[in-house]
């Protein structure tokens, strides 16, 4: 009888739960860990803005009941950081000093939010709203009624800047080239957007250039955001919002090719036969246009981590998603966009 | 997550290696909880081990209302050794708080780290202890105290009572270790501030302020000392024990204060051979041992019986027979305490249930010895002696010596010692007293203590009856019924430190809808007989839980009664568990019979 095999998941977010339960799925024996740096379960991270909505208890968040986990035999290690991966050891380390062996290793440890170089130094006076930990912060940071200031506005930013402005609070969006990603749009296009994000409510700053948020704590507002052009706008919290990069840092001494992110061939396979990845972190390759690209929104990832899961039990089915790029903005403030959804 | 700001009730576990701190930490966190205002109970385990090796775990209950026992889950549960913590980690309830290092500076082997044991309903809050206490004190040694600034941060209680009882806990120290371990509980409650709370734990306000300056916190040992003191202890004589020794070491500085007699003497049997000649001089007197030690002076216990000698023993159990669990608790000295010894030697046994029980029964103690003129048992486990409870004690001491009523004897009469009465108690003089001399003997006696043995059958009804009205002993609680009233499908009925246990599971099983009752016996002997066959007339099904294997109350009480019982024995040396005693209570109530629970009897 052979050893069962050890397949680690590295993340908990839609491409790392998709693929655990469907490696379950497939495998009723295999040993399944996930590790994250998360302290909860999975949930959906499109659902944060409904912290605004009074959502504030996460067990109501999670995709499924924390018992779960133990009755598929998916062992979840939460608040633990990969720090190395030997892809020919194939082992994981852990920061708290614990190595981990896999037979297969799933990488799903998705992005973080892009910051611009010269706001760097301001990112203590930023919120951030990546978790449930994150959104509730910002939510209790804004008093009713107040102003929230979103640098940039990708699609995760404007869809929780359309909550805020339909839950009572202020929206400045000091827009860049970011606003709108990953969808990518003309400039007239974009021009159209925006002037429909106004008509929505939202205050807008179309070509300016942020150089610093500031700590105006003891005057009316607790924070202003400096502009090139010398102007400073004020508000209560500041939000950066430019889409991701991914989390790739400690990948890198891990044998396999990293571009942006973690290049994978349409089976998701990375250049270490026994390291696949999904979700935001990787770039897949496509062969009509010979690149390799990324493919966001939660729909996409979910369908990468279960065919990832899939492979790695056996299979060789390919990632052959093709969407076309189009957003629009009614009147109404209403998001369509053909590969961002609810 | 929703909060009852008005009520808390809590429980934190600090599990780690001897060394680490971990005992320290939670008794500044219980005594800061006092301090605080709610009512704590708390109890450690430690090894017999030398620093280094062992695991210890200090658990403390926190609440704003009166609660009886430790809790079965913890609610926040601390890591300063995952080795130790792993086997632990289940005990925290879902959506509960785990507190674990995530900066190791060792390798742990693959799954060794307590991230592996979390369970998903858990929550997790790792942080950089070890980085935390170095970065405020040069070194790793307060992590112990920055925990405990991580919870106050994390959970919003107030610093300035912590930092009062660091103070006071390193009074004796130099000056550096209050700073070290002040900046390093500052340091700990930033961090504790800045994290996201996630888990679902609430510390409202303590439910009135004021009411933490009355109460005092104690441990069934500490209580016993306070009970003796008040009651103006004379003569100590002991030998040390687990888990006896601290009585002693708390009376070896308070007695020579107040002018009595304090000896460590060379074995238990002389401890006990010097207590039973202070208490015959007239000194109130007494002496603490375990089970081993009892066992020891089991001969010369006799000898306080056979003499009718006033003495108080002390005695605390551990796990045993012999050497046993010398750090673990047990209830198996009973049959020891009750029956030990030579001959028929009929004793007072008292069995508190908890720290002011301690209190009361070590207050009361010397008054029923004198009154009864025989050695009284206080028959404790190491559960209690180490307990830390709130208690308020008597505005006034009640405890004080009554005076004591000279023998009358007319002109040229003869004085008895051992005088054969209405209520078989006789006048007792004590030795050197004009006119009143005497003989005692540990030698079958006349009424004048002179040996005879034609007279046995006599004396032995006097020894035996005199007792008989000691359940009715003014003051004292010699047994208590709680829960429902009239018949109920099961009644719990329990002694000595199981008791809190019982009644957290009495009021579970009625939250369940079960008809429930619960009583505890305090009296071990002579029995309170009236009130225990009143309980079994109104119970029908009788649980006995208890900390031995044999069931050695059970048998004491069936034995009695007559009626059988079902036991329960938890013999792990750790304290009984709610949620087996709940197990078994659901399983009685459940074999009601149809027509029985449509008559509801
Ligand atoms: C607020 C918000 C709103 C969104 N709204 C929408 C929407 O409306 N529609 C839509 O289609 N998409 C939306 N998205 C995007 C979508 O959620 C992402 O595409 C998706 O979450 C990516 O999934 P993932 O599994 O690849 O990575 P993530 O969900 O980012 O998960 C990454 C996981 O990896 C873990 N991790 C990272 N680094 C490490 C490490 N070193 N060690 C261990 N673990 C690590 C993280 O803790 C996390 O668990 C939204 C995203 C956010 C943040």
């Amino acid at each position: 009888m052979t050893a069962p095999l050890h397949h680690v998941i590295i993340g908990s977010g839609s491409a790392g739960y998709g693929a655990a339960m469907t490696l379950r799925g497939e495998d009723a024996d295999c040993m399944i860990t996930m590790v994250t740096i998360d302290a909860l379960p999975f949930y959906n991270r499109y659902d944060l803005p409904g912290v605004f909505r009074g959502h504030h208890d996460w067990r109501k968040l999670l995709a499924v009941p924390p018992a779960r986990y133990d009755e598929l035999g998916i062992k979840l290690r939460r608040s633990s950081r990969v720090v190395d991966v030997d892809g020919e050891r194939q082992t994981i380390s852990l920061a708290h000093q614990e190595d981990v062996a896999y037979d297969r290793l799933l990488v799903c440890a998705g992005g973080r939010s892009y910051l611009a170089e010269n706001l760097i130094d301001s990112v203590g006076l930023m919120h951030g709203f990546g978790s449930f930990e994150a959104a509730m912060r910002v939510y209790r940071a804004l008093p009713k009624g107040g102003t929230a200031i979103i640098i940039g506005g990708d699609m995760i930013g404007i869809d929780l800047a359309l909550t805020l402005l339909d839950t009572g609070y202020r929206v400045v969006l000091i827009a860049n080239q970011q606003t709108f990603w990953p969808h990518v749009v003309e400039p007239v296009e974009r021009k159209r957007l925006l002037k429909a994000l106004e008509n929505k409510g939202m205050t807008i700053f179309a070509d300016e250039r942020p150089v610093g948020v500031l700590d105006t704590r003891n005057k009316k507002f607790s924070r202003a955001v400096a502009l090139e052009s010398g102007t400073e706008i004020t508000g209560d919290v500041v939000m950066s919002f430019c889409g991701l990069s991914s989390s790739v840092e400690f990948m890198l001494g891990a044998g396999v090719d990293i571009e942006r992110g973690i290049l994978v061939n349409p089976e998701l396979r990375t250049t270490n036969e026994t390291i696949w990845a999904a979700g935001d972190i990787c770039q897949i390759w496509h062969d009509k246009e010979k690149i390799y690209k990324f493919y966001h929104g939660w729909k996409n990832v979910r369908v990468m981590g279960e065919l990832a899961a899939r492979n790695m039990s056996g299979s060789h089915e390919i990632f052959d998603v093709e969407v076309e790029d189009r957003l629009d903005i009614d009147d109404d403030g209403n998001l369509r966009s053909t590969f961002w959804t609810r | 997550m929703t909060k009852d700001m008005n009520n808390t009730d809590i429980q934190i576990a600090i599990c780690g290696s001897a060394g680490d701190g971990t005992i320290a930490s939670g008794d500044i966190m219980k005594r800061a909880a006092a301090l605080m205002g709610y009512n704590v109970i708390a109890f450690d385990l430690y090894p017999p081990e030398i620093r280094g090796f062992g695991k210890c775990i200090s658990r403390i209950r926190i609440s704003s209302e009166q609660t009886y026992s430790l809790k079965r889950e913890s609610d926040i549960f601390i890591s300063l050794n995952d080795n130790h913590a792993i086997p632990h980690v289940g005990e925290v309830r879902d959506y509960g708080a785990v507190v674990f290092e995530d900066s190791l500076i060792a390798r742990v082997p693959e799954g060794r780290h307590i991230s592996a044991h979390i369970k998903p309903a858990q929550v997790p809050y790792a942080f950089s202890i070890r980085q935390i206490s170095e970065q405020a004190t040069n070194s790793a040694r307060s992590r112990n105290i920055v925990v405990l600034g991580f919870i106050a941060g994390l959970y919003d209680m107030p610093a300035r009572v912590f930092h009062r009882v660091i103070a006071a806990k390193f009074a004796t120290k130099p000056q550096i270790v209050i700073d070290d371990n002040t900046k390093a509980f500052d340091a700990g409650m930033r961090a504790g501030g800045a994290v996201f709370k996630l888990d679902d734990v609430a510390v409202g306000k303590p439910r009135d302020y004021s009411n933490g300056s009355d109460a005092v916190m104690m441990t069934g040992n500490e209580a016993i000392v306070r009970g003796f003191l008040e009651a103006g202890i004379g003569s100590y004589f002991g030998y040390p024990i687990t888990p006896a020794t601290s009585i002693m070491e708390r009376l070896a500085v308070e007695i020579p204060r107040r002018g009595g007699q304090f000896l460590q003497t060379e074995d238990e049997i002389a401890a006990i051979a010097a207590t039973i000649g202070a208490a015959y001089a007239g000194s109130r007197a007494a002496t603490a041992t375990s089970g081993p030690g009892l066992a020891l002076m089991s001969e010369m216990l006799g000898l306080g019986v056979m003499a009718e000698v006033p003495l108080v023993v002390v005695v605390s159990q551990r796990g045993g027979p012999s050497t046993g669990l010398p750090t673990k608790t047990e209830q198996s000295d009973l049959n020891l305490a009750v029956y030990g010894g030579s001959g028929d030697a009929r004793r007072i046994v008292l069995a508190p249930t908890n720290v002011e029980g301690c209190y009361r029964c070590a207050g009361m103690a010397f008054e029923i010895a004198e009154t009864y003129q025989t050695p009284v048992i206080l028959l404790i486990d190491l559960y209690l002696s180490n307990r830390y409870e709130t208690v308020i004690p008597s505005e006034e001491n009640t405890f004080a010596p009554k005076p004591r009523l000279r023998p009358e004897i007319a002109k040229g009469d003869i004085y008895k010692r051992f005088e054969l009465t209405y209520n078989h108690i006789s006048p007792r003089a004590l030795p050197g007293e004009e006119g009143l001399m005497h003989t005692i003997t540990g030698l079958e006696h006349n009424e004048q203590g002179r040996p005879n043995d034609a007279i046995h059958s006599v004396m032995s009804i006097k020894r035996h009856e005199k007792l008989n009205s000691a359940t009715r002993f003014p003051g004292l609680t010699v047994c208590k019924r709680f829960g429902d009233e009239g018949p109920v499908d099961v009644g719990i009925l329990g002694w000595g430190s199981t008791f809190g246990e019982i009644l957290e599971t009495m009021f579970e099983a009625q939250a369940e809808g079960i008809r429930c009752s619960a009583m505890k016996v305090v009296m071990l002997s002579p029995l309170p007989m009236d009130e225990i066959v009143a309980f079994f007339d109104d119970c029908r099904e009788i649980l006995v839980p208890e900390l031995n294997y044999e069931g050695q109350f059970a048998n004491l009480i069936s034995g009695a009664v007559g009626r059988p019982v079902t036991r329960l024995s938890h013999v792990t040396g750790s304290p009984m568990v709610i949620a087996e005693i709940l197990a078994e209570v659901r399983r009685l109530a459940g074999s009601a019979t149809p027509k029985q629970k449509a008559l509801g009897s």
